[in-house]
Formats: structure tokens, C-alpha cells, sequence
């Protein structure tokens, strides 16, 4: 202690005389590094050797710093870039480079950085439930699996799905060092179904990839391109792309069979309401009418002019069509679908083929050889069978006869804490890997954090476990991709692409065979359950996601649990309201829980969604909703036969939104597609006088524009909003008393009947209406506008009257009844936008058009002496479309984007008639039906 | 004034001073009035507890949310400040208009206008979402130079508050000083002496001092006039200025007072029956006192039914779609039985005064007083609710459900209000004695 010891010494005037000497600035850097230097926690440490993407400046001053990389979300691999501040990872923006993400991201992408800095994460190894070291786990396992060098019979390893071909490597490199021992591949949401029915078609596993640019006329069976499929966010995008009503532009027609409504249900121009067991025998009808040699089946019901109307579509656009089957059809259906697909002409034009080399999903086979006592070691990497594992295997009774059991995880989740060892896994924003995407790209994962635990990623413990020389993860990852160049290596890092990777086709030839691989589905039972992922959940591997938690799901606004979905019919007949308990039996086993009136879902289908229900998620999954693995089987992973009946038991499920019809107020507006483009807008958008002055002339007038004929209502920009401009979780006690707090809302409506409704989202951030009515009733001025034009809140200055809310017609405005925004838990500050105030109680707050994005665009180009290029500011919502429904710029700028969106005669205001004049308007969407079935929809 | 006379024959000045300072100095504290005591405190305990609890949560522990971000808080303020309405314009229009039957009321109501407006003026304060951040809404130099925004209703709203705040005050301890001084002269114990001296400012009943106290008070009387009708007139511009259907009316500050005049009498009549049995006061509260009450809130309801009326009329006239869906919603929607209820008590229960036989019962008047406060608050909050729960854009929609917090501030605030006049029936005159002593020569003349 010299500087104390000199201190006591009396030397404190030379300290003073410095204190006096030097100026405020170097006092508050001196001030800035002792703080520093004391260990101010949640602040990250760059990663080593990761390479830097772009970075944005301040004024000379490292702003952000963008890392390249990749993350896996329900079973796709998107490239990403990870903005960081002061090492700290903060946003996820999409990878413009990267095909599967094209810049967007989606919700759940936007929501993985909350799971980096989980505070719930697992810290430390575990043996048996007591804080261990890997030293230990070394020394005791490593001993332990020397006696499976010779017999590896009684050793497993059971991961999730592989996306990593680094992983692949490795797991050929295990296997081959425990000869005997099998590595077993646990997928809840598993694309088997896709993968046997293309074993049917053609003899092997192929990945069928779609190009919806080229489609003009999309069969959707179940495929919830938009949303749920693995491929969704490039589909969407092409989905976009193809609907635009640009004159000259031709438009695809979207049809959707389904039992249960989706997003891609939502968009399409014809959703027809089917069973999920009769869709099969309506594309077996379909089939035969297009001349395909089927076996004769029963009628599936749909209305001949439907079929009419389809067939014609399908027969006229050769090669220009395409039918897409979902994994929770039967393989014999996508067979099926393969063969019709071929005699459409759509081989290598709308699908595509590559060989697949996904594993084949076989838990239930290690799950008989536990029974059965055939396994002596198991070791789980990154998998939740405890919790996801269908009821009927009974995973937790065979794991009890397995004599050693190793966990890795993120979490000490319910697999966790079954097993005697539980490995920390690190996230993949601290680990290096690599990823293959469903297109086939590769890119390679590179860390934009140390490890803020004591933990490794999963390459290097699988190199630990098969004992390999290299264990430190970079090096694994570069010796996997060793035939790169170490200027390729630093261009595929910066880029987060593998350029050399180039995705192939092949095309084989489906099997004509139909009679021999079709099998008649019987229903047993009037009732069927349908599972299906959780819209933002998925599998519920992110369950303690608070942000994901706390998203309202596209087509209920149901936040925090789910319910069974019935439809109205099937509620009148139970006498069922929304939220009242029902016992649902399904392969023997019961399940009470709450239902949710869907219209648009079919009679005699529930659903229920996967991914609740935890046990061990942490503090903000443990305990939310059911799970719906206790009713589901191995062998009918998605669909069951089921008896519900109305049990005694009321549950308020909490959603944000509790009027679904439109009414006469239309806020969403369509219009048909005209193909002579002369679509005119309904009323015209004349602006009413006002008594106010029209506000000083500036150099930008920041407007937005949000096509409502893009939006698929995914929430992605929700979940971006999130995260951008750290706007806290209320949990759900707080949403069902209407105080959540998402900027970024997406509202969803119903129109036509309940039992077939046509549905509707609507993107609703502030309006920065000129004539703002909030701002007129702040007597404090709180709420203002500045000289770009936006209303802006002053946090500081608000004292929460709360009357600019009553005065929003829009109300977007959100107000911090409590206090949110949690000041105490230290991990979750890491994550916090360094340029976004985090906001206490009592004080209102609202969508800024991101002024902060817009103001780093500012200084960037005053720096240079020039105006703000159109484009250069994005909008965080903007960003992470996957359709890219959001434009925003100068409206002052004729050029720009969104000036010419506002030209366009589909563009309209909400609520013109009360002249507020707002900046962010709506491109009305455009339907585009078979004409003879126009009516069918009015 | 040919009717009874409004004191009777054998009242003597003495007699005045006698009867009404004997219920502060001589009358024993009875256990009526401690068990009121005991229990309106703790109620007020609670209340006090409940802003606490306020204070250091937020006003999450209410129902309020988005959209409806007011409820029971203004509620709450209007119909308080509302009621703080009849005492001023008892003691200084009538005063003005020369209505001699003022005196035997406007001690007592003076004083519930300066409870009910203190009381009303909590509620801005802490419906804030920062509520020790109130004072911002002053124009006070500021280095950052920071000021109000002059456009917002609720700032000329404070100012009304405070000023007329401040005017009830003034003219209510202006209107004390001569009996405060009797209460001094007559009192019997030292501790007395010098508590009710220090509050008479040393008044000795000079003549100076009545010409002073004469002109002081017309003065005050015709400031404390304008300001009754401009308060409730900002009260109703704080939604008249929202361009919410149901709020968004030229109409409503007429409307808005008249319905503080028609809550406000109400009141006093709800006071004036209870104090009249208790205190014996039947000598200066005489049932034509209530009776005139009564028709003072008869008057008032029936101006308070017209606008019931003209809001509809006004609906429908207007076409305006937002505006019959916000009426039809009064009527049928999840609020309907809140407006059934205002109906049946604001325009049902009032026609009942026509009757002269109710207008001299008591018991009957009490009874139509509370359901009228009841009907005034009920209206207030569906104004601000039914306007609230929807508006514009379908999926905005949200009901409002109170919690227990929303009840603890209604009933805590009543309980409030309770001390406070209990309390004041114990330390000060519950009538003018000076003012009643006015109208002795008169009455005598009357008589010769």
C-alpha cells in the first residue's frame, strides 16, 4: 500500500496541489478509471482473437463494435452481427450477408442476447448438486470412460439436433474412440417426419429448400413458412418480395390448409380450415384430379369449387408452383407432395433438393436400451430430456438405471439436476463453433464475449470427453476449417459467411408408387390434440427468455403460459370461456389446463403449444403454463387422439389485447389486387385544416411507413424494440392489469366469422403525429417536438400525469406504474443500450422513432459536412423485419424510401379525421384471390 | 319574508353566544363523538398508510393502467373539489345576493369547503407517477429554464385549485375572527384563553375593526364568487381539452358546475341534518333551512339532467361514430350499472323534492343527499372511465378493475374529512355567531 502509506506520510498536498492543478476532464477520466479499476460488475471483457465486423464512431470515440457471427434458433442457423459496447453484447442485428438472415432477424434472434445475460445461467460445474471444478470432473470422468476404449457398447451420448460440422467431426471423433458407443440425436420439434417422407420419395434424405421468388401459386399444408419452419426468415423475405403491389409487379397467390391457424395461415389469400388427419386425403383428392395415380380414398370435405379454383391455379402455373408440406404432416403426405411438386414442374424452379445430412432422430432407442439396462454411462450435451422428452418414454424412470449421467447445459435445468454431473455450457455469444444453415451455408460462430462464467463450450467439451489434443475452442473450429486461408479464415469472420461454401442441388426422381408408402388415416377418436412449438418458445429451451416470456404470440396476444386452443364452436359446446380449466386425456394420461377461444381453429382439433411448463428454467420460466409433453407420444409426436372435458377451475390468462374485431373502424384497410394497378385508396387522404401553424421547415422530417401487405405480424420488431431501447418485463400479473410496456405493439384482428375469420396484424408504434395531442395536454412540457419534427418524451422532466396517454388515440404511450426497470440484478445490466435511458417510475415513455439511432447519424454526418443519407438511419423494429414491412427516412427528401411509400395510393393515416397528422402511416394490404372465389372472404 | 321567521322570538344575542360557544366550551365530549373519532382515525391511519404506500411504490397499486390511466384518483379530486363548491357559494353569492337564511349554514359550510378542497387537492398531487415532483408545475425561475406549458389544461387547473384554495382559507378564518374572539372572553380555562386569543389576532370588537372585517369580507365574497365558477370550469376543461369521446365537449363547464353546486348542497344537507339533531341546533338550523337546501339541489339536478340529456342529444347530432359508441356504452356496456345507478340517483331519487312534505323530513333529506353524493361520484367516474376503456382504435380496449388500494383512498379520504369536521365541531363554532347576531335587530324590528 504505497500511495497510502505516502498519504499518511503527509505528503497529502502534493495530492491536493495535483487535485488543484489538473482540469475537470482529467479528474473525471482519473474518476472514470479508478471506477473501472474498483470492478464495476456486468461489464464484459472482448473476446480474444474474434474479429471485428465494423464498428460504429462517435467523435473519434469507439462507439460500437459489431462481431460476425452465428446463432442457431429453432433449428436454423442464422448469421448475425452482435453490436457490442465496451465489450459488452448488447443487440443482435441480422447479417445482411448471410442468405438465411438477409439483415432481418425476427423475434427470436432478438431475444438471444437476454439469454447471455441470464442471471439464471449456470455458474459452475456440479456433482451431485455440490459446486465442483472441471479439474474434478477431469480426473473422476475421464477415468471412468478409459474402460469404454475397447467396448463402447454401454457408453452414450445424446445430443440435440447437430448444425455444427465441426460438431460432426467430433462426433465421429468420439465415437471412433469408444468404438460400440452411439451417440443419440433428441429433438422435440424435430423435422423427422420431412425427413422419412423424403426416405419414401426418393430412396435417401433430401432438404427440400423453397424459392418463393418464383412461386407464383403456394399450397401451404401445415408448412408455416413465415413463421415456423426452420427456413422462415428467407421465406418470408421472399414471400415480401412477391407481394408487393408494384405496378408492373405480378403477385403469388397464397393457399393454406390447416387445422390450426398460423402466420403463414393469416397472410394467404385462401386459408381453409381442415382437420390436421384429413389433409392428407384432400392432397390425395388434389392429386387425382391432377391426374397422379393415387389409391382411392375418402373424400377430405372441401368444397368442389375450392378444389376447382386451386386445381386451375396449380395446372396454369407449371413450374411456377409449389406445394410445401409441415413437419407436423405424416411422411406419407410429404412423399406425396414430392411427386406432385415433380409433375407440376417445380423440381430445381420453386424446390430445391440437397442431401440431407441431419441425423435421424432416435431417442426412443436409447430410451429402450436404458430400459433395458444396456447403458451404463450417458451423457446429455446441451439436451432436455427430462423436461422435453414425450411422457411415454418415461426418460426419468430409465434414467435411474443408467450408473453415471453427465449433463452440459446452459442452465442446471430438469436434466440437470437429475444428473450427477452438470457441466456449464458457455452461450453461443462466447463460444467459437460453426453452423451449417438449412440452405447449406456455413459460417463460423466466433465469440463477441469472454466467458462470463466458468464455463466452455460444447466442442470443447466433447473434446475433453473423446480425449482429444486440441481442447481450446478457436482452435478447434480452425483445424475443422484448416483448408481456409488465414485471409479466407479472417474474411469468413468478418463477413460471418464461409464464401467457399456454396449450397448444391440435386434433383431425384420422386417415387410414382403412391399405393405403396400411402397409409389411410383413421381417426380414432373425434377429437384430435395437435402440438405444436410454442410461436416464440419453440421448444422451451429458452423459457427463463423473460423478453420471450412476455412477447404476446402473433395470433392470440397471450403472454406468459399457454392454453389449449379450441375454437368457438367446440366452446360453445363445452361451455367454455376463455381461461377456464379442461381436462385433456390423450395416450392414457390426463393434463388440466386452461383453453383459449382461437377463432379459425378447426372443431375437432386442440392445440396445444409446446415449451412451458418448466421446472428448472430459472426465476422467470419455473412454473409458467403446462407441459404438453406429459400428453404426447413418441411414435404420434404431433397429433394425438384426445378427449377433453371442462374441469371445475378458472385461470386469467394474461393478454395484452382483449378486443379482436375490427368494428366499423377498419384500422386495417385491403384492398384486391388489381392487376391493371389502378388500386385506389378508399378515402381520400386529404388533410383536414387546423387552426395550429404548420411547423417550422427543417432539414428532415423523420416518417415511417409500415406495409401492411409485408407484415406477417411475427413480433419481430417487438422483441427488437426490447432490446434496443431497454424497455423492462412487468411480468404477468402486471400484463393482465394492462401494464406492459412494449413500445412496439402488434395488434392482431379478426374479421369475418369466428369459425373462419380473416386475420389481420398491425404494427402500432408512436405515430409522431404533427399535431400531437399528447403534447398539447403536458403541463409540464414533458412531451415536445424538436426540430427534426419528432414528439419527443422528456423522461426527466415528466412528472406522470399520464394525461398524453389519455389523450394518445393511438395509445402507444406506456407508463412505469411500478418500478420496472430492474436496478438490482447485475447480470441483466450488462445487456442495457449504453444510449437508451433506462427509465425509473412515475415516468411515461414511448416509441422515439430510435432517436438515438438517429442521432449517431447526426453527428456522423455533420462530421463529415453532409446530410443524412436515406437508409442511414435504421430503425431498430426495422432492422430485424424479416419482411421488411417497415421503411422509414426524410420525408423532406423526395427520393427517399419512404417518401415514395407515402406517395403510393395504398398509403393511409389511422384515425385521419382527428387531424393529428401523424408521420407513421400504412401501406393497406392487398388480397389477392382466385376470382372465382372472390366472394369468400368479404 | 312573510314565512316563519328564521330565528325564533325569544332568541336574544346572549343566547347566541351562550348556546353556541357552549358546544366547544361547556358540552362535555360525548362518546358519540369519541367513537366517531377513534374509528374515522384509524380509517384515516389507513388512508395515510395507503399514500405511503404510495409514495415509495407508485401508482401501480391502483387499477389505473393503459388505457385507462385516470380512474378512482380524479374521481376522487372532482368529486371533493365539487363538494368544496356549496360552502363558498353559500356564504359569499348569497351574501352577496342579501340572503339572510346564510347565516345559520355558512360557518359550517365554509369549513367543509376548506376540508373538501384540501382533501381534493391531494388527489393531483398523488396521482402523479413522481408526486414530489408537483411543484414543477409552478413558473418559478429555473436555471435550466425550464417552465410550465401554458397550453395543458391541468396547469390552469393548478392555479384555480391553489387560488381558490387560498380565497376559501382567507374568507373562512376572515368570517372566524369575531367569534374566535367570543370563544376567547367566554372561555374558562387558561389553556383555552390562549389558544382561542392567539386565533382572534386580537380582535376586540372595535369598530375599526368591524368596518375592516365588513369590507374585508364583500371583498373576499366577491373574489370567492368568479372563482367557484372558474375552478369547476377548469375542472371541466381538464377533459373538455381531451379529444376523447365523452370528454371532448364545450359543454361540460356549465355542466361541471352545476354538478359541483348539486353535489355540494347535497353535502351540505347531509352535514346539516346530523350536527342540527346532535348539537340541538333546531333553533338555528330550522327545517326551512332544509328546506331551501333542498331546492337548491333540486335546482341543481335539474340543470345536472338537462346535461344528462344534451350529452345524448349531442351524440347523436353529431354523428360522430366514437362518440354514440362511447354513449352506447354508457348505456350497455360493462359500466352500464354505474350509469343506471347515477341515473337513478341524480334524476330518479331528486323528483321526490318536489314534494314539500320531503323537503321538511329530515330522515328523507338525508337520504336523497347521500344518494346524490353517491349518483355525483358515480357520474365522475364513468366521465372519466367509460371515456377511457375504449376509445379510438379496438384494440386499445382494456377494463379497468379497482384494487384494494382504490378503495383505501376513497373510504380513507371520506374518514378523513370525517376527522377533520369532527375535530372542527369540537375546537370552533360550528355557527356564525357574529352573523346571527346580525339579524337580531332586525328580527326585532320585525316583531315591533
Amino acid at each position: 500500500m504505497p500511495s497510502l502509506k505516502r498519504g499518511t506520510d503527509g505528503n497529502i498536498d502534493d495530492g491536493a496541489a495535483a487535485i488543484g492543478l489538473i482540469d475537470r476532464r482529467t479528474f473525471l477520466k482519473w474518476l472514470g478509471t479508478s471506477l473501472a479499476m474498483t470492478g464495476v460488475t456486468a461489464c464484459g471483457r472482448p473476446p480474444e482473437d474474434s474479429l471485428i465486423s465494423r464498428t460504429r464512431d462517435e467523435g473519434g470515440r469507439e462507439e460500437a463494435v459489431f462481431y460476425a457471427t452465428t446463432l442457431c434458433a429453432a433449428g436454423e442457423a442464422v448469421g448475425v452481427l452482435v453490436e457490442t459496447h465496451q465489450g459488452r453484447p448488447s443487440k443482435i442485428e441480422g447479417n445482411p450477408l448471410h442468405p438465411c438472415s438477409g439483415g432481418a432477424t425476427g423475434p427470436l434472434l432478438q431475444a438471444a442476447v437476454l439469454d447471455l445475460w441470464d442471471p439464471d445461467r449456470s455458474p459452475a460445474p456440479r456433482y451431485q448438486g455440490n459446486v465442483a471444478t472441471w479439474t474434478a470432473f477431469e480426473d473422476q470422468v475421464l477415468t471412468l470412460l478409459d474402460r469404454y476404449r475397447n467396448d463402447g457398447r454401454a457408453l452414450r451420448v445424446a445430443s440435440g439436433p447437430l448444425l455444427s460440422p465441426t460438431l460432426l467431426a467430433q462426433r465421429d471423433a468420439l465415437l471412433a474412440r469408444y468404438p460400440g458407443s452411439r451417440w443419440h440425436v433428441h429433438d422435440p420439434l424435430g423435422e423427422d417426419t420431412a425427413r422419412q417422407g423424403s426416405m419414401l420419395a426418393f430412396g435417401a434424405p433430401f432438404t427440400s429448400r423453397y424459392a418463393l421468388e418464383q412461386a407464383d401459386v403456394v399450397l401451404s399444408l401445415e408448412a408455416d413458412l413465415l413463421d415456423g419452419s426452420p427456413a422462415h426468415l428467407a421465406y418470408a423475405a421472399a414471400f415480401a418480395r412477391r407481394r408487393r403491389a408494384n405496378a408492373g409487379a405480378t403477385m403469388s397467390r397464397w393457399y393454406a390448409v390447416e387445422g390450426t391457424p398460423s402466420l403463414t395461415g393469416a397472410m394467404a389469400d385462401h386459408r381453409w380450415i381442415l382437420a390436421s388427419s384429413r389433409i392428407g386425403d384432400f392432397l390425395l383428392e388434389l392429386a387425382r384430379a391432377l391426374g397422379v395415380d393415387v389409391p382411392a380414398d375418402t373424400a377430405s370435405g372441401i368444397d368442389p369449387a375450392r378444389m376447382a379454383a386451386l386445381l386451375d391455379d396449380l395446372t396454369s402455373h407449371q413450374g411456377r408452383s409449389l406445394i410445401a408440406v409441415g413437419r407436423s404432416q405424416p411422411a406419407h403426405v410429404h412423399a406425396l407432395a414430392h411427386l406432385m411438386n415433380a409433375r407440376l414442374g417445380n423440381v430445381d424452379r420453386t424446390i430445391r433438393y440437397r442431401p440431407s445430412d441431419a441425423l435421424p432422430v432416435d431417442f426412443d432407442a436409447l430410451c429402450d436400451d436404458m430400459h433395458a439396462g444396456r447403458v451404463e454411462t450417458l451423457i446429455l450435451l446441451d439436451t432436455n430430456p427430462m423436461y422435453a422428452a414425450p411422457a411415454d418414454l418415461s426418460f426419468h424412470d430409465a434414467l435411474r438405471k443408467v450408473a453415471h449421467t453427465v449433463h452440459a447445459g446452459l442452465y442446471r435445468d430438469e436434466t440437470g439436476m437429475a444428473c450427477q454431473w452438470h457441466l456449464p455450457l458457455s452461450h453461443a455469444l462466447e463460444s467459437w463453433s460453426d453452423a451449417r444453415s438449412t440452405d447449406g451455408t456455413t459460417s463460423i460462430v466466433q465469440p463477441a464475449i469472454r466467458p462470463l462464467y466458468d464455463t466452455r463450450s460444447i466442442h470443447e467439451c466433447v473434446a475433453l470427453l473423446s480425449g482429444a489434443t486440441e481442447q481450446r475452442g478457436r482452435a478447434i473450429i480452425r483445424s475443422q476449417w484448416s483448408q481456409l486461408s488465414d485471409k479466407a479464415w479472417e474474411s469468413a469472420l468478418r463477413e460471418g459467411v464461409i464464401q467457399t461454401e456454396r449450397p448444391e442441388s440435386t434433383a431425384p426422381a420422386p417415387s410414382n408408387d403412391v399405393a405403396a408408402y400411402w397409409t389411410h388415416a383413421t381417426p380414432s377418436s373425434p377429437l384430435e390434440l395437435l402440438f405444436r412449438p410454442d410461436a416464440l418458445l419453440h421448444d422451451g429451451r429458452c423459457a427463463n427468455n423473460a423478453w420471450l416470456q412476455e412477447c404476446p404470440r402473433p395470433l392470440t396476444q397471450l403472454t406468459w403460459g399457454n392454453a389449449a386452443m379450441v375454437s368457438p364452436h367446440l366452446a360453445a359446446v363445452h361451455g367454455l370461456a376463455n381461461g377456464d380449466l379442461v381436462r385433456l386425456g390423450a395416450n392414457g394420461r390426463t393434463l388440466t389446463v386452461p383453453v383459449w377461444i382461437l377463432p379459425g381453429q378447426t372443431d375437432t382439433c386442440v392445440t396445444l403449444h409446446l415449451g412451458y411448463g418448466r421446472t428448472h428454467a430459472g426465476r422467470f420460466g419455473n412454473g409458467v403454463g403446462v407441459n404438453a409433453n406429459v400428453l404426447r407420444s413418441h411414435d404420434t409426436g404431433w397429433s394425438c387422439a384426445a378427449a377433453i372435458e371442462p374441469a371445475a377451475g378458472h385461470v386469467e390468462l394474461a393478454t395484452t389485447q382483449s378486443q379482436d374485431r375490427m368494428e366499423e373502424h377498419q384500422p386495417v384497410r385491403t384492398v384486391r389486387f388489381d392487376a391493371s394497378h389502378a388500386n385506389t385508396p378508399r378515402e381520400p387522404n386529404a388533410t383536414p385544416p387546423s387552426l395550429y401553424a404548420e411547423p417550422a421547415a427543417s432539414d428532415y422530417a423523420w416518417g415511417m411507413t409500415i406495409d401492411l401487405n409485408a407484415c406477417i405480424g411475427c413480433k419481430g420488431c417487438t422483441l427488437a424494440c426490447q432490446a434496443e431501447n431497454n424497455i423492462p418485463v412487468v411480468g404477468p400479473e402486471e400484463i393482465r392489469r394492462g401494464h406492459h410496456m412494449h413500445w412496439m405493439r402488434v395488434d392482431r384482428y379478426h374479421s369475418g366469422t369466428p369459425a373462419a375469420p380473416r386475420t389481420f396484424h398491425q404494427p402500432v408504434p408512436c405515430m409522431h403525429c404533427e399535431h400531437a395531442p399528447c403534447e398539447l395536454v403536458c403541463p409540464v412540457g414533458a412531451t415536445v417536438h424538436d426540430s427534426d419534427g419528432l414528439n419527443v418524451q422528456v423522461y426527466n422532466r415528466c412528472i406522470g400525469t399520464r394525461f398524453c396517454s389519455n389523450n394518445c388515440p393511438y395509445k402507444v404511450r406506456r407508463f412505469n406504474f411500478l418500478q420496472y426497470a430492474d436496478l438490482d440484478t447485475e447480470s441483466l445490466k450488462g445487456q442495457r443500450n449504453p444510449d437508451v435511458t433506462v427509465r425509473n417510475r412515475g415516468v411515461m415513455e414511448k416509441c422515439t422513432y430510435c432517436i438515438q439511432r438517429i442521432e449517431q447519424a447526426h453527428i456522423a454526418a455533420d462530421r463529415d459536412s453532409r446530410p443524412i443519407r436515406d437508409g442511414e438511419v435504421v430503425t431498430a423494429c426495422q432492422a430485424a423485419c424479416p419482411t421488411q414491412a417497415i421503411h422509414f427516412g426524410n420525408l423532406r427528401d423526395p427520393g427517399s424510401d419512404v417518401s415514395r411509400t407515402k406517395r403510393s395510393p395504398l398509403h393511409y393515416v389511422l384515425l385521419a379525421e382527428l387531424n393529428t397528422r401523424p408521420r407513421t402511416g400504412y401501406l393497406a394490404r392487398v388480397e389477392n384471390p382466385h376470382p372465382s372465389l372472390d366472394g369468400e372472404q368479404a | 319574508m312573510s314565512a316563519s321567521p328564521w330565528l325564533a322570538p325569544d332568541t336574544t344575542a346572549e343566547r347566541i353566544s351562550r348556546e353556541v360557544s357552549d358546544i366547544v366550551l361547556a358540552r362535555p365530549t360525548s362518546r358519540t363523538w369519541l367513537a366517531s373519532f377513534a374509528l374515522a382515525l384509524l380509517l384515516t391511519g389507513v388512508f395515510m398508510a395507503g399514500i405511503g404506500h404510495l409514495v415509495t411504490t407508485g401508482i401501480g397499486i391502483w387499477g389505473n393502467n393503459i388505457p385507462v390511466a385516470w380512474a378512482f384518483d380524479i374521481t376522487n379530486y372532482v368529486w371533493w373539489i365539487a363538494i368544496g363548491m356549496a360552502g363558498t357559494f353559500i356564504s359569499a353569492a348569497l351574501l352577496l345576493a342579501r340572503q339572510v337564511w346564510r347565516a345559520s349554514l355558512n360557518r359550517y359550510a365554509e369549513t367543509m369547503t376548506v376540508f373538501a378542497v384540501s382533501i381534493s387537492g391531494l388527489f393531483p398531487i398523488l396521482h402523479l407517477g413522481r408526486p414530489w415532483f408537483f411543484y414543477w408545475l409552478a413558473p418559478y425561475p429555473d436555471r435550466m429554464g425550464v417552465w410550465p406549458q401554458w397550453r395543458s389544461s391541468l396547469l390552469w387547473d393548478f392555479f384555480a385549485i391553489i387560488a381558490y384554495l387560498l380565497v376559501s382559507i382567507l374568507y373562512w378564518y376572515v368570517g372566524l375572527l369575531p367569534d374566535l374572539a367570543t370563544l376567547r372572553d367566554r372561555a374558562n380555562s387558561r389553556g383555552r384563553q390562549v389558544f382561542y386569543g392567539l386565533l382572534a389576532l386580537g380582535w376586540r370588537g372595535d369598530a375599526h375593526h368591524w368596518q375592516r372585517y365588513e369590507t374585508l369580507s364583500l371583498t373576499l365574497a366577491g373574489l370567492a364568487v368568479p372563482l367557484v365558477f372558474s375552478v369547476h370550469s377548469m375542472v371541466a376543461l381538464d377533459f373538455s381539452e381531451g379529444l376523447l369521446p365523452g370528454w371532448h365537449s364545450t359543454l361540460f363547464p356549465p355542466f361541471f358546475v352545476a354538478g359541483a353546486l348539486f353535489s355540494g348542497f347535497a353535502m351540505a344537507l347531509a352535514i346539516a341534518v346530523p350536527v342540527r339533531r346532535w348539537y340541538g341546533l333546531h333553533r338555528y338550523i330550522t327545517p326551512r333551512h332544509l328546506d331551501y337546501l333542498a331546492r337548491m339541489v333540486l335546482a341543481a339536478g335539474l340543470v345536472i339532467d338537462y346535461s344528462y340529456a344534451a350529452e345524448i342529444f349531442d351524440a347523436f347530432y353529431s354523428q360522430d361514430r366514437y362518440a354514440i359508441a362511447s354513449l352506447m356504452a354508457k348505456f350497455a356496456g360493462p359500466y352500464a350499472w354505474v350509469y343506471w345507478t347515477t341515473i337513478a340517483c341524480n334524476v330518479a331519487a331528486i323528483q321526490l323534492l318536489w314534494s314539500r312534505r320531503v323537503r321538511y323530513s329530515p330522515a328523507a333529506l338525508m337520504v336523497i343527499a347521500l344518494l346524490v353524493l353517491v349518483g355525483m361520484w358515480c357520474e365522475r367516474f364513468l366521465l372519466i372511465v367509460n371515456s377511457l376503456f375504449r376509445d379510438f382504435l379496438p384494440s386499445s380496449a382494456g377494463m379497468f378493475y379497482p384494487t384494494v388500494w382504490d378503495l383505501v383512498f376513497l373510504f380513507g379520504s371520506m374518514a378523513f374529512f370525517l376527522v377533520l369536521l369532527l375535530l372542527f365541531a369540537r375546537l370552533l363554532p360550528m355557527l356564525s355567531m357574529a352573523e346571527l347576531r346580525k339579524l337580531l335587530p332586525r328580527h326585532a324590528g320585525e316583531d315591533a
